[in-house]
């Protein structure tokens, strides 16, 4: 069964069916706009983005700028598993595992691009990180480049704390922690 | 030679003052042209709330947005000029000529200004003064019709058929309006040139009140807008393009081809301010600014020198060119667009009967004041 809306529309009046005074009040609106804007542009809400930015209410509720967080030894957290490059929509991580050469546990990224002309802000590789080391916290917002190569963010770009966050001590993973405090 | 110059001076001498008036005139419209593009974009902009275009630069220099037209013409020209496979290409590559060429001909009949003597030698501000000069604009603008429908037409597409259809359709319906609402003018002024319609503006009514056309016909102004906003294909009469919907008769077009169509479209807005402030807003003339000086109401004389008066002139026809342009952007940005129904009704059901009474009126408001 269709279900059929009745609009009650309201006939037009005389006045309204001249149509010329209805088009002078909506002249009326969009010259105040105009003269008001003319002679005051700061009044406008636009933002001059990337010269000028406002800050951010908090950094909960959206996603911004990766990042990669670091431990207290200054090694990434990041392991290299390669779960963030599988669940990015985008293809815009690429990452190359090394190896410590101390720990058979654990690898390390030797490489982690972010192309951030290629990335939707998703969130996929921060839902998809066992290791909870890459994070979209930053409240910067990327864009605004002149080149595409600006947008290209590396390991040292993205390797940060963020200021009074407290670096975690070992690895995350309790086994790896085991092994090496083993070796120790 | 020179007994070939001393016997043809006349005519080398309007030769070379039809040139340079040509010149002048022509590149101040072009330039105006550039300018309304960004005046479009900046318009609609500060309605909106908005600041529009300001990031191209020359040197770092923006100056608020000034340089994207010149922006704009560069990458028109660098841009892929792609043609059909399917096109009649004949027609294709003709089409943009007939959209403009008939626009910038009918500038040839706009008085810019009264006239200049330059030692001795009087040089008309007005490139052809036809005396059916009216005639001619409607005759042009009609012409204007062909680049629409070839180029809609020759693209083999047929939503951009569909837009010349109805471009066409639009065009040649509010063609007769035009014409109809200039009848009246015609007959208060008693002449088909736009230089002399101008000339009987310069009058006063009781005395004090300038003898513009918005005075005498302040019913045809509304009507004669109403259509040239029609003949120009804008908003709220922009069904041709449809821009939410069809795209418009020349949507196969890219390239420089694609900025032919829409500088005729820019070209057609000066050419309507123009006209309606010829027709209706007393072309170049200043209220009780007369050859010699002001002469006001109350008998007071205010010399000016001739220059001065012609520049005065020039620039009050500018200032009436470039008000008109703005309230046809604003008038752009204010009124939702009509159904093609809706248009076509109110072109053939209210615009033309309005017209035709309008003369009925004219005629016997000038029979009754004994002017016949």
């Amino acid at each position: 069964m269709i279900s059929v809306k009745k609009v009650d529309n309201k006939p037009l009046n005389l006045l309204e069916r001249i149509y010329l005074y209805e088009i002078a009040r909506g002249l009326s609106v969009t010259m105040r706009h105009f003269f008001k804007n003319l002679f005051n542009p700061a009044g406008m809400p636009t933002v001059q983005y990337p010269e000028q930015t406002i800050p951010l209410a908090g950094n909960a509720r959206f996603r911004t700028r990766h990042r990669l967080k670091i431990r207290a030894d200054g090694s990434p957290k990041c392991v290299a598993c390669f779960m963030c490059q599988t669940a990015c929509p985008a293809y815009c991580i690429k990452i190359e595992a090394a190896e410590y050469p101390s720990n058979n546990v654990e690898k390390y990224p030797a490489v982690f691009n972010i192309d951030l002309s290629r990335c939707v802000m998703c969130g996929m590789c921060v839902e998809a990180c066992p290791e909870d080391a890459i994070a979209m916290d930053t409240a910067e917002i990327p864009g605004g480049a002149a080149a595409r190569a600006e947008l290209m963010m590396t390991r040292e770009t993205l390797l940060r704390n963020l200021p009074g966050e407290k670096p975690t001590l070992g690895a995350s993973n309790r086994l790896a922690n085991e092994y090496l405090g083993g070796k120790e | 030679m020179p007994v070939f110059f001393e016997a043809n001076k006349d005519m080398l001498i309007f030769t070379g003052a039809a040139a340079v008036k040509i010149l002048v005139f022509l590149n101040a419209i072009m330039g105006f042209t550039a300018l309304l593009t960004l005046a479009e974009r900046k318009v609609s902009a500060l309605i909106q709330d908005r600041i529009g275009p300001n990031r191209a630069s020359v040197f770092g220099l923006t100056l608020n947005g000034l340089f994207h037209p010149v922006a704009d013409g560069i990458k028109m020209v660098f841009k892929e000029d792609f043609t059909p496979g399917r096109a009649e290409k004949l027609l294709f590559t003709l089409a943009p000529f007939f959209a403009l060429v008939p626009v910038l001909a009918l500038f040839a009949l706009i008085p810019f200004g009264d006239y200049i003597m330059i030692s001795g030698y009087r040089l008309d501000l007005q490139i052809a003064d036809l005396p059916l000069g009216l005639f001619f604009v409607l005759a042009l603008s009609g012409l204007a019709i062909y680049g629409v429908f070839l180029g809609g037409w020759a693209s083999k597409n047929n939503f951009a058929l569909l837009g010349a259809m109805r471009g066409a359709a639009q065009m040649v319906s509010y063609e007769v309006v035009l014409g109809l609402t200039l009848v009246g003018l015609m007959m208060i002024y008693g002449s088909a040139g736009l230089q002399d319609m101008v000339r009987a503006q310069g009058k006063l009514l009781f005395g004090f009140i300038p003898a513009w056309g918005v005075v005498c016909q302040p019913f045809a102004f509304i009507l004669f807008l109403t259509a040239a906003i029609a003949e120009n294909k804008r908003t709220p009469f922009d069904l041709v393009e449809g821009e939410s919907e069809i795209i418009g008769y020349f949507m196969e077009y890219s390239s420089m081809r694609f900025a032919a169509f829409m500088f005729a479209e820019f070209l057609e807005i000066i050419l309507v301010s123009m006209l309606a402030a010829t027709l209706f807003f007393g072309g170049w003339q200043v209220p009780y600014l007369h050859e010699t000086g002001f002469i006001f109401p109350g008998g007071a004389l205010l010399p000016v020198n001739h220059y001065l008066v012609a520049a005065l002139q020039t620039g009050a026809f500018a200032a009436k060119t470039v008000a008109f342009s703005w309230f046809l952007l604003v008038v752009r940005w204010t009124l939702p667009r009509f159904r093609f129904d809706q248009m076509m009704g109110l072109c053939w059901k209210t615009l033309l009967p309005l017209a035709l009474l309008n003369i009925l009126m004219t005629g016997a408001v000038m029979l009754a004041l004994g002017k016949i």
